[in-house]
């Protein structure tokens, strides 16, 4: 029965649940480029280690959002270190756009409800 | 870092990733690693404690191989798409296909051998001898577009990081395809089309020839991943 629910819910709305590492990652990288190692360490920080990322899980992640062009790469060497950067591309950006008013519906709606049951 | 790094390595290519994504993969998480060991070393931990946490936190990395697979295969149509690209897509596509590389075969030909003379070409088709030759040189002409279309696949299979199953079953199909295609030449003739009963000259062959280079593909995926540890480093 609940796995049924699951089922319907990803049917209907898949982003509900899977969007949210997309959303995290085109945030961070649209304030600046990042490496992998820097974005899972900002998202443990900025959410107040209440999410995280495994540690090896970013890099499928980012190789998807690059083959999706929402992001792109670039190894350079900074302090010593060469690392793979990656950067916001406009079409993340645009994705970061569309994930954030869904976002923004998506909270909205739960605060409403949960508003609604606490009075 | 030897035995995560190269665990991964090795599994990566086990998996038939490309390897110019290996090197990438590989590459970013040592990086990711050395950064979780600096900060554990910058935590007072010994080299060896900070070693130890790092693998712990990267996880297993035959589990880590397999989801950078998945990301990966998702990351193109034809590995989100297996079905299609794998098994509707040679049927629908291997008749174009190799009637075009067929064309282009006789074009090329034509032009080196003739030099888009049809005098001379007349001149030759009218002497048996001659003309047996070109039919010799026909027939290769037919199983090198056959080969090409089943090297295409294995090639897009190769690329998208499918499993061997995939390419097997592309191959498969060409293979079916080419047993029902036919391409026959005549001193002023030339045909090409579907037949259940096309009388050719070996058409089984003709049917072997995709599941050669499926065959041959492998070969060479199985030692490239042989050599491959030795080759590179991180």
């Amino acid at each position: 029965m609940v796995g049924g629910n699951v089922a319907a819910m990803k049917k209907t709305n898949p982003s509900f649940l899977n969007g949210v590492p997309e959303l995290l990652v085109l945030r961070l990288l649209s304030s600046r480029e990042m490496y992998g190692y820097q974005i899972v360490e900002e998202i443990r920080i900025r959410t107040g280690a209440a999410l995280s990322f495994g540690e090896g899980c970013i890099y499928p992640y980012l190789h998807y959002l690059e083959a999706e062009k929402q992001v792109s790469s670039q190894r350079r060497e900074v302090d010593g270190r060469n690392r793979n950067y990656y950067k916001l591309a406009a079409r993340g950006r645009k994705r970061l756009e569309e994930l954030t008013s869904e976002w923004n519906r998506v909270t909205a709606g739960v605060a409403q409800l949960m508003g609604v049951q606490h009075a | 870092m030897r035995d995560f790094i190269g665990t991964l390595r090795l599994r990566l290519v086990e998996l038939g990733c490309p390897i110019t994504h290996v090197r990438r993969m590989v590459r970013e998480v040592a990086d990711h690693r050395e950064d979780l060991e600096q900060a554990a070393v910058s935590e007072g931990l010994s080299g060896a404690d900070a070693e130890a946490r790092a693998d712990a936190l990267l996880g297993d990395p035959l589990v880590l191989a397999e989801h950078l697979m998945t990301a990966l295969r998702r990351s193109s149509w034809w590995g989100r798409h297996h079905i299609v690209a794998f098994c509707l897509l040679p049927l629908l596509a291997y008749p174009i296909l190799w009637a075009l590389l067929l064309l282009c075969q006789m074009a090329l030909g034509f032009a080196l051998g003739y030099g888009w003379d049809l005098k001379k070409l007349h001149v030759a088709v009218n002497n048996p001898v001659t003309f047996y030759h070109l039919s010799m040189v026909f027939q290769c002409t037919d199983y090198v577009a056959i080969a090409l279309v089943a090297l295409l696949f294995c090639w897009l299979a190769r690329r998208s990081a499918v499993s061997l199953k995939w390419m097997a079953i592309s191959c498969a199909i060409c293979s079916l395809a080419a047993v029902i295609t036919y391409a026959k030449i005549g001193p002023h003739s030339f045909s090409v089309g579907f037949s259940m009963n096309n009388h050719l000259h070996m058409p089984w062959f003709r049917g072997a020839i995709p599941l050669l280079v499926a065959g041959a593909v492998h070969v060479f995926q199985r030692r490239t991943a042989r050599r491959f540890p030795e080759k590179i480093a991180v």
